[in-house]
């Protein structure tokens, strides 16, 4: 591809959940690993609040510590939920005392864009949200479509979608946070009556949030209720599931090559205390204290172990394959699995649509070795190859009802 | 030239004051931009100027002795260079420095800038008129004008915000009505609190406890309890999805909180205590239940009323202004019926863990709060909480996941030295609850850190005396900050069985805390008992 044909991505990160500032790390690794031969990089940012930003500043780290201050440095902006617009339309330009704006940050202009490729994390991003938004607008984008990415963010439905398929799931119970404000003692007693809750501990997690926030683990009776309390401070509906004493996690990334699925190799995040706490699993930061964070890239974690069983091994990207065919997914996913060290036994744990650094880090290792640059071209290929499929699919609309 | 030196000499003068201004600025607004208070602490402090006298004084005694004109110019340029030296070495920004800081709302900024203005143009007048006809620049009566006014500028102060003051109000009537018009059209229901203290913590505890088990819940954040203030924060922050809001009202004098009440009429009230606090500005305890009585007489009949059972006050109110649904909280049983209290109480580190009795329930709670003070606040919401149709359960799981106000017994884990954070304005009861903590969390050597109790009119000596003699039964080190209290509290001390090499006596909260950065050893628990703002602490020196 020629350097002056180079498709204008709209990278977007940032957004309303609380892994906000993980989406912003691993974007601003993701821009750096773009080819900057074929792509030309636009960021937007979604700010806490939901404002859309664009402009050259975002590209640099230092920038983040000083926002909002220098919001009005920005071009705040927006995707209208209709198609054919081209692009992001201008709401409101940078001010007028900053220089260097281009100058068609007019209100109500458009800033093109060939293809959106969002880096969200959790909720409003990951969730089906943003997807349902590039739907409306037909715009192409990288990544699982609208509906997968909410099948696999909500802990309880993916699991009952895997179960459906026979893939092996650790038992659960769902609760909802209208249930328990009702009546406490007997939500208590529907987890403890279920056959395979009523030994502790137990764990509990929220529904739909994916970092570790809101969970506990549940070492008796008289901390259920807390723990229960504690996790409808964050979600509308949480999920109960035995606590395995002594466990592994294994995690396999898994990919949409055009069409064909690809796994990674495994790694196992090691943690002194068994579950991996929001700390642990993302501002823990490797043999390099003080530094900047890194996100997922910088977890202390075991890449392609060499004394793994094999057949544990290629059970998991066995299944992390169905997994991600069964859910629908495309672009880069992560599948997190949990060993039952006494019985040996893998469980599905949960599917990331879109993983902390996208996972790059398993598969610069995986053989044959695929960079980071060319994990993102083969994004960006399936998702223009998806976009074409469908819109060559018939729509038939024809309006006769109100016309005759 | 004579013209340039004059107007760089006005210039430095018109920079001085600016820097000088602000440092007024910051305490006149530490006071409330009330007029009686900054005077009282200016008549307290003694607090005149020297360094700008000093300058301007030499500069007169050089010009008067010099008869060559080129070296008084020369004096004027030395004097101008002084003046800006000192300003920005001496005169220290109130904006970025100090522990309470200068916050330059849109009322200060006016405030400032009418002041400047003003001082600037009586100064040019009285010099326009004392040197006419003058062989000097400066005359020996020019000076002394400039001297006095430079000393007056606490006064220019005054006078400015007496001259905006019919624009404040208009601002404030506005911003008022609008506060008004949204609390209409969201109508959520409201809950209104008061008390001697406590009412802070009772309303940051409800305002959660309802979020979590009823539904969107508004409150104004930290301890903002005055009209102005409940204004400000509706117009930032209320919504048409909040279904409660939390009002913290305070008691200034009879009538404020029945104000309060009119603009904010509380459906609920819960009376967190009835003390003697501020006793002087009530003038008797009999009117300080009057005042808070107030809040009782707005809530209508059908309503809900929840009192604290351990203050014989708040205890009276419940039975003298009785309504559809009364409760009574607290902590001692024996006082009479209570419908909520604890039992089994125990402080750790982790928090307090106790036994919460409701309607016949008893569910065992643990949170993260510590004290007694806090517990009953805890109570408190928790109590109003059920009355309002939160599950008695639910509501006591989460008492569990309840965050500790800041600096109001907060316990602070570190590797070498630990504290326990009650800077928050200290009194007898809170000295004693935070005591009561610092010996029941393990630790190595206990601490204590305090420049003793205020506000306690007659009773302040006796108060910090014994505080301190109990201290002594629980600190192996005490650290007495300041001079506002330590002669009770050395004496109190002394009386507990402290020997002298037990006690540290520093002038300052830093040179505290630059103790305990020297001496500090692996295990220690600090408790640090109240903090005195810049009023109270230290004299200020100009």
């Amino acid at each position: 591809m020629q350097s002056e044909k180079r498709l204008r991505i709209a990278v977007m990160f940032g957004g309303r959940s609380v892994e906000h500032e993980i989406s912003v790390i691993t974007a601003l690794q993701l821009m750096l690993a773009a080819d900057p031969e074929r792509y030309e990089i636009i960021p937007v940012y979604v700010a806490p609040d939901g404002r859309w930003y664009t402009g050259k500043s975002l590209l640099s780290r230092e920038f983040y510590r000083l926002f909002p201050k220098q919001a009005h440095s920005l071009t705040e902006v927006t995707l209208l939920p209709k198609p054919g617009t081209g692009g992001l339309t201008v709401l409101t330009p940078p001010s007028v005392l900053f220089k260097g704006a281009p100058a068609s940050t007019r209100i109500g202009s458009t800033i093109p864009i060939d293809i959106f490729l969002p880096v969200f994390h959790g909720q409003y991003g990951e969730d089906g949200c943003i997807q349902g938004l590039f739907e409306l607008a037909q715009v192409p984008y990288t990544g699982s479509d609208m509906t997968a990415s909410a099948l696999s963010m909500n802990k309880y439905v993916c699991k009952s979608v895997l179960k459906e398929h026979g893939l092996p799931v650790l038992p659960g119970v769902l609760i909802s946070k209208t249930a328990a404000q009702k009546d406490l003692v007997g939500v208590t007693e529907k987890i403890l009556l279920t056959p395979e809750l009523s030994r502790f501990p137990l764990f509990i997690k929220p529904c739909n949030l994916g970092s570790s926030i809101g969970i506990s683990r549940v070492e008796s009776r008289g901390d259920l209720p807390g723990a229960l309390a504690k996790v409808f401070r964050y979600d509308e509906s949480a999920i109960v599931e035995p606590c395995i004493s002594d466990i592994m996690e294994i995690n396999v990334s898994v990919r949409d090559n055009r069409g064909s699925i690809e796994a990674s190799v495994v790694e196992i995040p090691v943690s002194e205390t068994g579950v991996l706490s929001y700390e642990e699993k993302y501002l823990r930061d490797g043999g390099k204290k003080n530094g900047p964070s890194q996100g997922m890239a910088s977890l202390t974690r075991v890449i392609n172990p060499t004394d793994l069983d094999s057949t544990l091994r290629d059970n998991a990207v066995e299944l992390a394959k169905q997994a991600f065919d069964i859910l629908g997914c495309s672009g880069v996913a992560r599948m997190d699995f949990i060993v039952d060290l006494k019985t040996g036994i893998l469980y599905c744990n949960e599917l990331n649509a879109l993983p902390g650094s996208c996972a790059f880090y398993l598969w610069a290792r995986s053989e044959p070795r695929i960079l980071y640059t060319d994990l993102i071209d083969t994004m960006i290929e399936t998702a223009i190859e998806r976009f074409a499929k469908s819109l060559s699919l018939e729509r038939n609309i024809e309006l006769r009802a109100l016309k005759r | 030239m004579t013209f340039t030196a004059l107007l760089l000499f006005y210039t430095a003068i018109a920079v001085f004051t600016w820097r000088r201004l602000l440092q007024y600025l910051r305490f006149f607004q530490q006071e409330g931009y009330n007029h009686k208070r900054f005077y009282r602490w200016l008549y307290d402090q003694r607090l005149l100027d020297t360094r700008f006298t000093l300058i301007l004084s030499s500069l007169w005694f050089a010009l008067s002795v010099t008869p060559s004109y080129v070296i008084k110019i020369g004096f004027l340029f030395i004097a101008s260079a002084s003046l800006a030296f000192i300003s920005f070495t001496k005169e220290l920004d109130p904006r970025t420095t100090g522990k309470v800081r200068l916050v330059m709302t849109s009322r200060a900024q006016k405030l400032a800038f009418v002041t400047q203005l003003l001082f600037m143009t009586v100064a040019s007048l009285t010099f326009y008129y004392s040197t006419a006809g003058a062989t000097s620049p400066l005359s020996g009566f020019g000076t002394l004008i400039t001297v006095a006014l430079v000393q007056a500028l606490p006064a220019f102060l005054m006078v400015s915000n007496f001259l905006l003051r019919p624009f404040e109000s208009w601002v404030q009537e506005s911003f008022k009505s609008d506060a008004l018009k949204r609390l209409h059209s969201c109508a959520p229901y409201t809950v209104g609190i008061t008390g001697s203290y406590g009412k802070t913590g009772a309303k940051a505890a409800l305002g959660e406890l309802l979020t979590q088990c009823l539904g969107p819940t508004f409150w104004p954040p930290q301890g903002i309890n005055t009209v102005m203030g409940i204004t400000r924060s509706i117009r930032e922050g209320l919504n048409q999805h909040h279904r409660y809001a939390v009002i913290e009202m305070g008691a200034y004098n009879v009538g404020s909180i029945k104000r309060l009440c009119d603009f904010t009429p509380p459906q609920a009230a819960l009376v967190t205590s009835v003390g003697i606090m501020h006793l002087e500005r009530f003038g008797s305890a009999e009117n300080v239940y009057r005042a808070k009585s107030e809040l009782a007489e707005s809530v209508p009949s059908d309503g809900i009323l929840v009192c604290n059972g351990d203050s014989h006050n708040a205890r009276r109110m419940a039975t003298e202004h009785p309504k559809e649904t009364t409760l009574l909280y607290g902590l001692q049983p024996g006082l009479g019926n209570l419908d909520v209290y604890a039992t089994e109480i125990s402080f750790t580190a982790a928090g307090t863990t106790f036994n919460l009795h409701y309607n016949g329930l008893k569910l065992k709670v643990v949170t993260p709060l510590l004290g007694r003070p806090a517990l009953l606040n805890i109570l408190g919401a928790y109590t109003m909480a059920c009355a309002l149709g939160a599950e008695p359960h639910y509501a006591a799981a989460c008492l569990a996941n309840l965050k500790p106000v800041d600096n109001r017994l907060v316990y602070d884990k570190q590797p070498k030295v630990s504290y326990l954070r009650d800077a928050y304005n200290s009194n007898p009861i809170g000295f004693n609850a935070a005591l009561e903590v610092l010996k029941a969390i393990p630790a190595s050597r206990r601490i204590l850190m305090t420049p003793g109790m205020i506000e306690l009119g007659e009773a302040q000596y006796e108060e910090n005396k014994s505080a301190a003699i109990t201290a002594a039964s629980v600190a192996d080190l005490a650290i007495i900050v300041g001079e506002t209290n330590r002669e009770p509290l050395l004496a109190g001390l002394k009386e507990g069985g402290y020997s002298d090499e037990r006690t540290v006596v520093v002038d300052s909260r830093d040179e505290a805390f630059n103790y305990i950065r020297e001496n500090g050893e692996t295990g220690d628990l600090v408790l640090l008992e109240n903090d005195l703002g810049d009023l109270h602490e230290g004299r200020v020196r100009f």
